[in-house]
């Protein structure tokens, strides 16, 4: 019997657990290295899943594989991939060398940083809280507070934070903050039953199933209102509330609005180290700072460097399924690649 | 006679402010005319960007292109770059090439601001300069203003000024060199063309609504009384 092949996948999130529960169930030996000291990356920061409010434990808890020809290193962040002799070595910054014969990128996404949108007042103000803020709230089971105290009467959320944005070098479209937005104020609405909830949105992109009848829901149950414009800036007064500016763009008039909350959805990036792991290799990113793929329609999860693939939202903005489906997908590619190679 | 949508187009301008409209409101929302007028420059963005010659015509004759007070909050605001204040600046040329400005009250005040601060810019160097503030034309200036108008001399030497004097200082006297420098760049970049053709489209305005003196020639004295008491239509 020929000796185990070995593939190696950067980042531990749900994306790389799942492929490597895949790839070892098909008889490949699996190291997942993971940069932070907890596996499950972002989802261990969401409260609940749109669009039917499952949690994100129950997700976890499926994908957590157990399996002794997986390996799991935490607390390190591989800095460099180096091609030698048809396999591939990867360093961190300090002493780890790893060797591999095919390399899955799972790196995900981060969160846009709201305060570089200056004008929205995150970090400014002390009423104006982003969506993974609001996450974090809700998973604590507290609830939705100001900073004075008070159950706010009235929040706005606000679509598009540092998404379709050139002004902040953000041109695309995150794409699931669209249908946090409308499950965020569902979960406000729950929460505190007599308050108010604006969503200022450009366009609603409500692309998955069941996305419309949350949507639906949002209007018809909640009452939650939808203004379609997008905020030019924010202001505080006095009594730390605040004022919104925005054109209601159905009615082709200004608009000024005062809440007691601000709500960003931000939008989200691609991990910053996947920069440095374009280096010494032929891996490319694409306009937007993912990986970019071989062709996007036929093999989206082969990267441009032959033997290096790519899973989940290091590719694009995907919600939790999307990505599980990238992951398997990813797993075949690699199989393929690795099965081919002996022949 | 061109389109007027090439006429907009072979503005250089256009290109640096209109790239792709996608209808957010940010512009308008952050407009400090849109708070005081009827005005919504997302809506010309979106006119423009419709290439529909009627309704670029419509614009050129309407009072909305003289409402932008041009301090280009928009470019700082607009997600994908476009800055409908430069837009606006390419409609108002347009608008006072093609004599379009005369068909709209604050179109045909472009009369009184050439006749006032282009021809300050020109003869000053200064668009507004306390000599061509006079009494006579300005009584909105107030009593205070004829007091300081008449002392100017040593009201603005009091004040540390060099008013109309050589050497340097605020409010000194532009040497003619420098005056013949900016007359030559206000005729290369096109200014003089602009000038006459508003100058001739209210003159032909003034005769249109009956201001002529006894020979029929247009009075602009008239022309500029009857603008200066037209009444708002908004």
């Amino acid at each position: 019997m020929t000796k185990k092949k070995h593939i190696a996948i950067i980042g531990g999130g749900i994306a790389g657990l799942e492929a490597g529960s895949v790839l070892t169930r098909q008889g490949y030996k699996v190291t997942i290295i993971e940069k932070e000291n907890k596996t499950g990356g972002l989802l261990n920061h969401w409260s609940s899943l749109f669009p039917d409010f499952s949690l994100p434990g129950e997700v976890l808890a499926r994908i957590q594989p157990e399996n002794p020809d997986l390996t799991l290193i935490h607390n390190t962040c591989i800095e460099s991939i180096k091609k030698e002799n048809g396999r591939f070595e990867l360093f961190d910054k300090r002493h780890l060398k790893l060797y591999a014969d095919a390399l899955l990128l799972a790196t995900g996404l981060s969160v846009f940083d709201a305060s570089l949108k200056e004008e929205y007042g995150y970090g400014l103000f002390i009423n104006v809280i982003t969506s993974s803020d609001f996450e974090r709230i809700h998973k604590a089971g507290q609830k939705l507070l100001t900073a004075q105290g008070d159950p706010p009467k009235r929040v706005a959320i606000i679509h598009c934070v540092g998404s379709r944005d050139a002004k902040v070098g953000n041109g695309y479209c995150s794409k699931v903050c669209c249908i946090t937005g409308v499950k965020q104020a569902i979960a406000i609405s729950r929460m505190l039953p007599e308050c108010e909830v604006f969503n200022f949105y450009m366009d609603l992109r409500l692309y998955g199933s069941k996305y419309d009848a949350l949507y639906l829901e949002a209007q018809k149950r909640h009452q939650i209102q939808f203004i379609r414009g997008r905020l030019s800036e924010v202001s505080e007064n006095q009594d730390q509330s605040l004022q919104l500016k925005a054109e209601d763009t159905l009615q082709g008039r200004p608009l000024r609005m005062q809440a007691d909350m601000i709500l960003l959805l931000t939008g989200l990036e691609a991990a910053r180290q996947n920069e440095n792991l374009c280096k010494n290799n032929h891996l490319e990113l694409d306009e937007n700072r993912f990986f970019k793929s071989e062709n996007m329609q036929y093999h989206r999860n082969c990267s441009r460097q032959e033997g290096i693939f790519m899973a989940g939202s290091c590719i694009c903005p995907m919600s939790v399924n999307e990505t599980l489906d990238s992951a398997r997908s990813a797993a075949i590619e690699v199989d393929n690649y690795l099965t081919q190679k002996e022949r | 006679m061109k389109m007027v949508v090439q006429q907009l187009a072979d503005d250089v301008r256009l290109k640096e402010g209109m790239n792709a409209c996608m209808n957010c409101g940010i512009c308008t929302a952050v407009c400090p005319a849109a708070e005081y007028f009827e005005y919504d420059p997302r809506s010309i963005v979106v006119a423009v960007q419709s290439g529909n010659e009627e309704k670029i015509q419509q614009l050129l004759t309407s009072d909305t292109i003289w409402m932008c007070g041009q301090c280009m909050s928009c470019k700082t605001r607009c997600p994908r770059s476009n800055c409908p204040g430069i837009i606006i600046n390419v409609l108002r040329k347009v608008s006072q090439a093609t004599g379009a400005f005369v068909q709209s009250r604050l179109g045909r005040q472009q009369y009184l601001i050439m006749k006032t601060i282009g021809a300050n810019l020109l003869r000053y160097g200064y668009c507004i300069h306390p000599s061509a503030v006079d009494i006579q034309n300005h009584p909105e200036q107030g009593p205070v203003w004829e007091w300081v108008y008449s002392n100017r001399e040593e009201v603005y030497e009091r004040l540390g000024a060099n008013l109309d004097r050589e050497g340097p200082g605020a409010m000194r006297k532009i040497a003619t060199n420098d005056l013949l420098e900016l007359a030559v760049i206000f005729e290369q970049s096109g200014g003089t063309v602009l000038w006459q053709s508003i100058e001739t489209h209210s003159k032909n305005k003034a005769i249109e609504l009956g201001l002529v003196d006894s020979q029929g020639n247009p009075c602009m004295d008239l022309y500029t009384n009857y603008l200066l008491n037209e009444d708002p239509e908004f």
